[in-house]
């Protein structure tokens, strides 16, 4: 991930980042390193309504928009996406729908697999065959195309996706195959695998590419409606957190499906990274689950995501979600265990202190413990029913023979240890030591619990972002443009010379340049960086590293084979030097930097925060139930420490602090907190 | 910290995730694609008496089979499994399953107020692609357990924390394929050490006594979130009788026949009038059995119970000796971890469709359809073995269809994708599809079984092991029948020649195998669709 300060030479501009959550939508502008940010409820029938309303709200009128968007991913989740046809190698037709033939459940007799998003009715096989050489050892012809044609006109597909074997390694019938369609009297939306993803494992690749079929109309329609007002400068935020024109997002959506959470992670490592803290584990709790991401001195992706039952080959930010969040519903199981969630309240009717829902949630919790205020949750929009939480608090204590006040406590300690489990599984199981990282928290509810969290896991240090709440919109600001390019070649041993991967890599990117500049960016402030996908012969895990510079005398096989087996030993704890590699991928990613807000580091003041004091209350504690100082976040100012037991208030995010932490305002506004 | 409903979650979160680890370490670091790609293997967590407190989500017929091995590690070595010590096995008939399943135990210590005292134990499992015997593979159609391959009884692998590497040695030299049993045997046990240094951690973190009290807490947990689901069963006695294809030498029909008695949160499961043990490959020693049972109760549990011993508490399971379910040492097993395993897991949920008819689905494939491919391959020149099960269909549910091309039951182990099957091996892929209309018919419909037809570029010797080509998986309350299996051979890519369920065939470059894989069957009378 792109990390470049900004430039001498980059134009002063004002950039503004739009994140559309599911309650608010969220307005940072960038204007000359200063940043300013404006909430406002989302429209979720429409989500343009709320974005113009904002935009206008912020007094804008001309600037660069970044949008972090849900609406491939709701398309997708929500099934609302085009009618879509797969064409595929015949007798291959049905790999979609098989996928890899595992169920994603052991024991539930009542699982369902999520339905194939191209129905077997508009699977369509041609005669057609490459091998994995890339030779065409069965040709396409012009008839086959001509009938599968007919048949698309009498189906009514709105949009085709077309994968076929080995199409990586040689593209010539996708391209016939689209280049026929796009001569159709009502052209459908057409995407080829070739192109969205040309990499082997045909069931990622069909996948990867269906899904962008698939919500590419409704993305298409969207983006469409928002330049008119915004301007054509627009671009939307990828999963992988880069940004890219509308026009390419519109042509690849697949790519935006996480552009929410990416903008999280891009905000969350910006701000740490700023304050000199590089290696982070980012925690964005929400209403239904968490996201965590591990970023060890950069922003780490995958290229093996699974969205709502569909595998998606591009890259995304490694971000794993567990269903744990503010919404996640309490309850004592059959063998009289305290489970929480994964059944969420959601947002209707939502935990039951906002008056609706009859079941106890996290939030809940939080609110009978004191570490919510009910009459200052949303900056007081929304004023919370402690009463209902207390009588059902008293009948799950009941069901537990505890007391009420022990049975909150359960909830967050329940709800914790699973959100222990999700950063256990993003940091030892690859190798990563916790104790060695900084927690950042963000989204509503991830400062609420990060202390308690970081005790648990041993993390010796929790930031907490000036605006938590926000952070998404920042990062979406403040990504730079990317676009990646990548391609299956599998070389090794005596194929894999420089000459033919620095041809392989002139080639993708002589593309790319081309699809850069047609886009009206400029190619010279452009980077481009070369990647290699690389294995031990024979196996199926790829570690991506660097491209040996050209500039290195050494044997091209002995370099790769050097970095792979020091990744491989990072990752897996040990490396044979003796075994052969091989090089699956090659990957290119192209960066163009964007500006930076450059926040000028306040000069530490004084250490008293008591003129941001503005009241106590009583919160309950591990230790017990402690009068605890409340702290208005925006009050607080550089230098300021603050110590738990304590609360800091701020309009969309409360943190706490237990007791045995503590820590100052750091110079860019963040709470540096520390077990004290 | 004493235990209560909030600790005990709070437990069964840190084992589970102890288990998961161990499994990432373990397919990571992995060397064949069986392990890695199909993810044929399992991990868990033994309280210091060797019961099983926690499982990953992993291989369901591994369920009862680990703490066997357990069992079987600590009887061989009473008072003598130090710390640092691995036991390696893999004797069907001492621990083990079928013999690629070589499993690892190891015992992990900790300190307690100043003295090592034992914690429990980490065992995990993989499926080796091949241990040598008659063919590649090593699940060959057998009349003995000797024609199967390296048979290893529980032996130390590793002495307090040093490793014999000639055992490691005397293994790789009896395998077609040493380099992958080398790189898989080095996953397993840096998957033990993970596994070790985990616990050892959690009771650092908790103190030994509590760590050893939510061991137990968790057990009587299992056990009360059984005995709750049982006694929702109707009281009753509900037999079964149903029937594998054959086992492999004679074409004889072999019973499988069960009667499960439930008396209030208590269930008896009963294999008497099954077949006796058969000469043929397909008998599952008693811990495969036990696997079946505990798999279908654990169908019955919440999703959030762990997969543990307190389990069987309530069960009491007769697998009469010498009979199929529960066969004398030295008979063929290869089939029965595979296959036999399958039909248990039938007649149990047949004969619980008579208690629960709204809850149990109609009968799945009832097969894994094993495939094992070995040969020379002239162009990478060298030997190569590749072995994959293949997916059927889903028995339809009371209030749904089945689900087509899908792993049931027993196995859940994924497909290799055809893209990397043909950049590995001298196979083309033909035809990947599902098999329409094989389901049977139904209010609800049983999901659709597959078929896989693979070219072979040079010659091979190809393995099948496959059930439910002559008895069709049944349909309940009224729902059809799904369509039996078939095994064909394209004989030069166009000469059809119909193959056995179980058989051993030597192909030539230019035939091709066609698995047809049986589809399920459906739920109620197909008449009551309109009505539903």
């Amino acid at each position: 991930m792109p990390n470049n300060p900004a430039s001498d030479n980059t134009v002063q501009r004002r950039v503004v980042g739009i994140d559309v959550g599911g309650t608010f939508t969220d307005i940072a502008v960038l204007e000359d390193g200063k940043l300013t940010v404006h909430k406002l409820p989302s429209t979720p029938d429409d989500p343009s309504r709320g974005i113009l309303q904002g935009v206008k709200e912020t007094g804008v009128t001309s600037a660069e928009f970044v949008h972090g968007s849900t609406v491939a991913t709701n398309a997708l989740l929500e099934g609302k996406g085009a009618r879509t046809a797969l064409v595929t190698t015949m007798g291959f037709e049905d790999v979609l729908e098989i996928g890899r033939q595992a169920r994603a459940e052991l024991y539930n007799l009542e699982m369902d697999r999520a339905p194939a998003l191209a129905p077997w009715e508009l699977r369509f096989g041609l005669p057609e065959r490459v091998d994995h050489t890339g030779t065409i050892i069965e040709d396409l012809t012009p008839e086959a195309i001509q009938t599968l044609i007919g048949m698309l006109e009498e189906s009514g597909a709105e949009a085709v996706a077309v994968s076929f074997l080995f199409s990586f390694l040689n593209t010539a019938h996708e391209e016939m195959v689209r280049d026929a369609l796009q001569k159709m009297k009502n052209p459908p939306y057409i995407s080829i695998s070739s192109r969205v993803l040309p990499e082997f494992r045909e069931y990622e690749r069909a996948s990867t590419v269906v899904v962008n079929a698939y919500v590419g109309k409704v993305m298409s329609r969207y983006l469409g409606e928002l330049e008119g007002p915004l301007g054509k400068g627009l671009r939307i935020m990828q999963s992988s957190g880069g940004s890219i024109t509308a026009r390419l997002a519109s042509e690849e959506p697949v790519r935006t499906i996480l552009s929410g959470p990416a903008g999280g992670v891009v905000g969350a490592f910006y701000s740490a990274m700023q304050a000199g803290y590089p290696d982070i584990i980012t925690l964005d709790m929400g209403g239904t689950s968490t996201d965590v991401s591990l970023c060890p001195g950069q922003i780490k992706e995958t290229t093996a995501s699974n969205i709502g039952g569909y595998p998606i080959g591009v890259p995304m930010i490694d971000i794993h979600t567990v269903g744990a969040g503010g919404g996640s519903i309490a309850r004592v199981d059959t063998g009289g265990a305290l489970v929480v969630g994964p059944e969420s309240a959601g947002a209707d009717p939502g935990p039951a202190c906002y008056g609706n829902g009859d079941q106890l949630t996290v939030t809940d919790a939080n609110l009978f413990l004191g570490r919510l205020l009910p009459d200052r949750f949303l900056g007081g929009r929304i004023t919370l029913d402690r009463e209902r939480v207390e009588g059902l608090m008293d009948s799950l204590a009941a069901q537990i023979n505890a007391q009420a006040q022990q049975a909150a406590l359960g909830i967050n300690r329940v709800v914790n240890s699973k959100m222990e489990r999700a950063i256990r599984s993003i940091s030892l199981e690859r190798g990563y030591d916790p104790r060695l990282f900084t927690l950042v928290p963000f989204g509503g509810a991830g400062p609420m619990h990060a202390c308690e969290l970081a005790q648990e896991l041993g993390i010796p240090r929790v930031l907490v972002p000036a605006r938590p709440g926000i952070l998404s919109a920042l990062g979406v600001a403040i990504a730079d443009i990317v676009k990646d390019y990548s391609r299956t070649v599998m070389l090794r041993g005596a194929d894999l010379d420089r000459g033919r991967l620095d041809e392989e890599f002139h080639g993708m990117e002589g593309q790319a340049k081309e699809e850069m500049t047609g886009e009206g960016l400029s190619v010279d402030k452009m980077l481009t960086r070369r990647f290699l996908d690389v294995r031990y012969v024979g196996q199926s895990f790829e570690l991506t590293i660097d491209y040996p510079s050209r500039n290195t005398k050494s044997d091209l096989n002995k370099i790769i084979g050097d970095s792979f087996y020091k990744a491989h030993l990072r990752r897996f704890g040990y490396a044979d030097k003796k075994e052969p590699v091989e090089i699956v991928n090659l990957r290119l990613k192209l960066d163009v930097p964007m500006d930076k807000p450059q926040t000028v580091p306040q000069i530490i003041g004084p250490a008293d925060p008591s003129g941001a004091l503005i009241g106590e209350a009583e919160v309950v504690f591990q230790e017990g139930s402690i009068i605890s100082p409340l702290y208005q976040r925006e009050q607080l100012t550089c230098g300021n420490r603050v110590s738990g037991p304590a609360l800091v208030i701020q309009m969309d995010c409360t943190t706490v602090l237990p007791p045995g932490w503590g820590g100052p305002v750091d110079p860019f506004g963040n709470l540096l907190l520390e077990p004290e | 910290m004493p235990v209560d409903p909030i600790s005990l979650e709070v437990f069964k979160n840190m084992f589970e995730s102890v288990a998961e680890e161990m499994g990432v370490a373990l397919q990571r670091t992995a060397y064949s694609p069986n392990i890695k790609e199909r993810r044929d293997f399992s991990c868990a967590i033994f309280d210091p008496q060797g019961n099983m407190v926690a499982q990953a989500a992993h291989q369901p017929v591994h369920l009862g089979a680990m703490p066997a091995s357990v069992e079987a590690a600590l009887q061989e070595f009473p008072n003598a499994l130090n710390a640092g010590d691995i036991v390696i096995l893999n004797d069907p008939y001492l621990g083990g399953t079928h013999l690629p399943d070589i499993t690892m135990v190891a015992p992990v210590y900790a300190n307690h107020n100043g003295t090592k005292t034992l914690a429990g134990f980490v065992a995990n499992r993989g499926h080796h692609a091949d241990v040598g015997g008659m063919t590649p593979g090593s699940l060959p159609l057998s009349t003995e357990l000797y024609q199967e391959g390296t048979i290893i009884p529980p032996i130390k692998l590793a002495r307090r924390g040093r490793m014999n590497n000639e055992i490691i040695q005397l293994i790789c030299r009896n395998s077609r394929t040493p380099d992958e049993r080398k790189g898989d045997l080095a996953a397993q046990t840096a998957a033990i050490r993970v596994g070790e240094l985990r616990m050892r951690e959690v009771t650092e973190r908790y103190g030994m006594s509590d760590t050893l009290e939510h061991m137990a807490a968790l057990l009587d947990y299992t056990e009360r979130v059984t005995r709750r689901a049982i006694s929702k069963i109707p009281d009753g006695r509900y037999e079964v009788l149903d029937y594998m294809d054959d086992d492999g030498l004679t074409q004889e029909l072999v019973p499988i026949a069960v009667a499960i008695t439930v008396t209030g949160d208590e269930m008896s499961i009963d294999f008497t009038g099954t077949s006796p043990q058969r000469p043929g490959c397909i008998n599952a020693p008693v811990s495969v059995t036990t696997s079946a049972c505990l798999y279908v109760i654990r169908c019955l549990l919440d999703e959030n119970a762990p997969a543990n011993q307190g389990c069987l508490r309530p069960l009491h399971i007769n697998a009469p000796r010498g009979s199929l379910v529960n066969p004398e040492p030295q008979r063929g097993v290869a089939a029965g971890n595979v296959e036999t395993s399958q039909r248990i897991t039938d007649v149990l949920f047949a004969a619980l469709a008579q208690a629960l008819p709204n809850v149990i689905p109609a009968a799945s494939q009832g097969t894994m359809n094993n495939m094992i491919i070995g040969g020379h391959d002239p162009v990478r020149n060298k030997p190569f073995v590749y072995y994959e099960t293949i997916a059927g269909g889903m028995g339809a549910r009371p209030d749904k269809d089945g689900i087509s091309g899908i792993h049931t039951h027993m196995t859940n182990t994924m497909n290799t994708p055809v893209e990397a099957m043909e950049f590995a091996f001298p196979i083309r892929l033909k035809r990947y599809a599902i098999r329409r209309g094989s389901g049977g018919d139904g209010k609800y419909k049983g999901g659709d079984g597959v078929i896989r037809d693979v070219e072979f570029l040079a010659p091979a010797r190809v393995t099948l092991m496959s059930e439910r080509r002559k008895l069709p998986p049944p349909g309940y309350h009224g729902g059809h029948h799904g369509e039996t299996g078939e095994n064909v051979m394209l004989k030069g890519g166009y000469e059809e020649i119909r193959l056995a369920g179980k058989e051993l065939v030597d192909v030539e470059a230019g035939d091709v195998i066609s698995v047809r894989t049986p589809g399920a069957g459906g739920w109620g009378a197909p008449e009551d669709e309109q009505s539903s």
